[in-house]
């Protein structure tokens, strides 16, 4: 799924206001919280949780993924979808990883299955 | 040689003024020379908070304009030996001051004060900038709302971009009956996000609403239970190991207080 190599490592937890963008993958060492957000050409993959705002695949890459060890983000976007947790849903506390990624045109989120 | 600390949150009316004050009472009840540095400049409140108002002749922005020297500027405490204010101007704006002052300012005080609190203003502008221009170390209050949370955490974001590393986390207002029924933010979930090192936990008590208007530091009120927590803050900051107050022990508020007696 790796589209290219061109992929930058972000050691840190964005905290809120904090941004990153960048037209390639991006691999963050850390939280993205609340208020802050990710913006990748390609996939976004957080070693921590994604509860910020991330956009995978911004430059019209529709198998761009986002692949979090806590994937609960304010809003959610690949290429031109954009989603959001259900208004009033519980915060499911998946345990395992987990992958977003478009199929047939709808964004579906799955437990990752390394391959 | 002293430490500048800066209190700081982001949002407004967490308790910031509040916390100054009762760590500088703190600090200075345990024999510290400690003085208290209003950096929110037109809309003072620090010297109110302590009842130390009618005592002001000269502030911050005379010191910076060299219309007097520092040590007109600085009011002794009128209970507390080791305690001292330098109050911020009320006719001025944040643009009186500028970083480099505070630095200089900040550099003159280390050198007669053990601790040097800065009360900072709400905001992420020029007043905060002033504020964290010349200080070490930094102290991040919240209160357990989400909005709350949120500028904290984009508050600490500025510090460590500033090179204010090893913030410290006071949660202010704490309701644990509410935090027990799910109804508030709990204590981890706040530490979850922010992910910075917890300096105390002060629960929501109507005697700081009394002290506070009456102009004393609740830190001074031996009976209360938030004065209690701001003794420990204050014990921590001078490096001492304190247990957390067990504020969410079965039994509630009555068992806690009487184990804080000594009654078990």
């Amino acid at each position: 799924m790796l589209f290219d190599e061109n992929t930058i490592l972000v050691q840190r937890t964005l905290r809120s206001g904090q941004s990153v963008s960048y037209d390639g993958n991006v691999v963050i060492m850390g939280d993205v919280n609340p208020g802050a957000e990710v913006i990748a050409a390609g996939d976004v993959i957080v070693i921590g949780s994604l509860r910020g705002v991330v956009h995978a695949g911004a430059g019209g890459d529709i198998n761009a993924v986002v692949v979090a060890f806590k994937l609960v983000p304010t809003q959610l976007r690949i290429v031109d979808h954009i989603t959001r947790a259900p208004d009033g849903a519980a915060n499911t506390n998946s345990l395992k990883p987990e992958i977003a990624s478009l199929k047939n045109g709808v964004v579906t989120i799955e437990v990752f299955q390394p391959r | 040689m002293g430490e500048v600390i800066v209190v700081t949150s982001g949002k407004g009316g967490v308790g910031k003024t509040t916390t100054t004050a009762n760590i500088g009472a703190g600090l200075a009840t345990l024999g510290h020379k400690v003085v208290l540095l209003d950096a929110d400049i037109g809309l003072r409140n620090l010297d109110v908070v302590l009842g130390l108002e009618n005592r002001i002749v000269y502030d911050i922005v005379d010191v910076t304009q060299g219309n007097c020297r520092l040590r007109q500027a600085i009011i002794k405490d009128k209970r507390l030996e080791g305690l001292h204010l330098l109050p911020a101007a009320q006719t001025k704006d944040k643009t009186a001051v500028s970083p480099e002052q505070m630095q200089e300012l900040c550099v003159e005080l280390k050198k007669e004060f053990d601790y040097i609190i800065i009360d900072c203003p709400a905001g992420i502008e020029q007043g905060f900038k002033n504020a964290i221009a010349g200080a070490q170390k930094a102290i991040v209050v919240t209160t357990p709302e989400v909005s709350a949370v949120r500028d904290a955490d984009r508050i600490i974001g500025l510090l460590e971009a500033a090179e204010l590393r090893d913030s410290k986390l006071i949660i202010n207002r704490l309701r644990v009956r509410m935090v027990k029924a799910g109804d508030m933010m709990s204590i981890d979930d706040i530490i979850e996000i922010l992910a910075i090192d917890l300096l105390g936990v002060v629960p929501d008590d109507d005697q700081v609403v009394i002290s506070t208007n009456k102009g004393e530091p609740v830190v001074l009120d031996e009976k209360s239970i938030s004065g209690q927590a701001y003794r420990n803050i204050s014990k921590r900051i001078t490096g001492e190991e304190v247990p957390f107050i067990d504020l969410q022990s079965e039994g509630g508020f009555f068992k806690t207080l009487r184990r804080m007696i000594g009654l078990k």
